[in-house]
């Protein structure tokens, strides 16, 4: 059942850095017991140390998200350890993300790792969870993206991976809510060394970007996106479900 | 109509009266019954095959599966998820890759695609996650390929995804779900047609207004 804050116990994909690290440090400051699952061990336990630093409980477990059995291995290890499980956080992305192609000739074997991480790697997460997730009554958090809504010309991998996540969470939702599980997406738009690494590769996608945010800035991972998914997994959220919030500053009008 | 047109996906019931009613030939990229080599070299050579044809004036899209079989996620099985989900995906990459190569200039482009209404949609997480994923194809193809003049829109439909009586609220058109023809056909041909110039980027849910966005 659902417990203070301060007892919980969450996961998160793919935060060795960016938007999951800010996730970590946005939940930690609410004395949560995060786990950070990644494949970089130096990187992640940096961050599950910084998670302690800023009020909570910071655990590191390597997990590549696109092998199931090696999400299933961690989130055995999370339970074991801290007994409990509240909230998963599927926030890694496939390393290709940020890689500008046109669909005609993209690589169908670089596709197969935008899926693996994405929409695999979210299938396992909420799979491996799911028992756990019951009990407490949990919830589950997919990290997508404004591309997945508006598309991208020369993102399209990207921006269809990031989609079905979207269609995965509103199917989700409705199968686990008798449940008490919720299922809720969250499209940031941070600064983030991928975005700074986009940026590289495409020089006018910072006045594209820039200029289109009603807010005029990109969103602080910890600040910005951190807190809304924090909202999402605490019990404030308890009647939200199937929604995908927006984290852009107001980039991608959706409503 | 006199133009020239393709339909990707032959081999499926509904596809291949799709494109009757289109009056189209139809084409295969793969296999579509998830069998034999679905490695992502086959689908690239289907890819280069399909997309060396000859150019045509619109191409609709149709990878559909041969049945529709409702499972709760927690019952799909790795080897269900894959062939419904993450292949469906992959070929449909492929198939809306070769269509970009094949349609001329100033031509059209529609992906009809299965999609559970929301309300619908326990059962159905593969294809939701799938439809959702092919309207964001259809997104991004609207922006690559419009300079070229190219429009590029989709048409959902759930006809054999509801399981009847339908849960309540009833759907705005008692004809819900709907089917291949007249809804399907009907909402392709317009987008096909001269009379929706400026429509690209779109899908239309011909599902008897089960679906409000």
């Amino acid at each position: 059942m659902t417990a203070p804050d301060d007892r919980r116990v969450m996961v998160i994909s793919g935060a060795s850095g960016g938007v999951g690290r800010g996730i970590a440090l946005a939940c930690a400051a609410h004395g949560w017991t995060v786990w950070i699952a990644a494949r970089r061990a130096r990187e992640g336990t940096a961050v599950a140390e910084e998670v302690d630093g800023a009020g909570g409980h910071g655990r590191f477990v390597q997990c590549d998200v696109s092998d199931r059995r090696s999400v299933e291995e961690a989130i055995d290890e999370v339970v074991a350890r801290d007994g409990r499980l509240d909230a998963v956080v599927h926030n890694a992305t496939s390393g290709l993300s940020p890689v500008p192609t046109v669909l005609e000739e993209l690589s169908l074997v670089d596709l197969q790792d935008h899926i693996a991480v994405s929409l695999r790697g979210l299938r396992s997460m909420a799979l491996a969870a799911h028992p756990h997730l019951r009990r407490t009554r949990g919830s589950v958090v997919a990290l997508t993206s404004e591309a997945g809504f508006e598309g991208k010309a020369r993102l399209s991998p990207y921006a269809a991976v990031k989609a079905a996540q979207r269609g995965l969470v509103r199917a989700l939702a409705r199968e686990w809510g008798p449940e008490g599980i919720r299922v809720n997406a969250v499209a940031p738009l941070a600064s983030t060394e991928a975005m700074e690494r986009a940026f590289e590769l495409d020089p006018d996608m910072a006045d594209r970007v820039l200029g289109r945010i009603p807010l005029g800035r990109l969103g602080d991972p910890a600040e910005d996106v951190g807190a809304v998914v924090r909202f999402l997994v605490s019990a404030d959220a308890r009647f939200v479900t199937g929604a995908v919030v927006m984290a852009d500053g107001g980039s991608c009008p959706i409503a | 109509m006199t133009d020239r047109g393709l339909v990707i996906g032959a081999g499926v019931g509904p596809v291949e009266e799709l494109a009757e009613a289109l009056g189209a030939a139809p084409a295969e990229l793969l296999g579509l019954d998830g069998q034999g080599d679905r490695s992502p070299a086959a689908l690239e050579a289907a890819r280069a095959r399909l997309g060396s044809g000859d150019q045509v004036d619109w191409v609709v899209v149709a990878l559909w599966p041969p049945t529709a079989t409702r499972s709760p996620f927690l019952d799909l099985l790795d080897e269900d998820w894959e062939r419904r989900s993450e292949w469906a995906l992959t070929a449909w990459v492929a198939a809306m890759g070769a269509a970009v190569q094949r349609c001329r200039d100033g031509g059209r482009i529609v992906a009809v695609v299965e999609r559970p209404p929301p309300l619908d949609s326990v059962g159905w997480s593969a294809e939701s996650a799938l439809a959702d994923a092919v309207e964001a194809l259809v997104r991004s193809l609207s922006r690559s390929e419009g300079p070229r003049g190219v429009r590029v829109n989709a048409v959902s439909t759930p006809f054999r995804m509801v399981e009847l009586p339908v849960r309540p609220p009833a759907p705005p058109l008692d004809s819900f779900p709907g089917g291949v023809v007249p809804e399907v056909a009907e909402a392709v041909r317009m987008l096909i047609g001269p009379g929706v110039a400026g429509v690209t980027g779109t899908m239309v849910h011909a599902d008897c207004g089960r679906s409000w966005r």
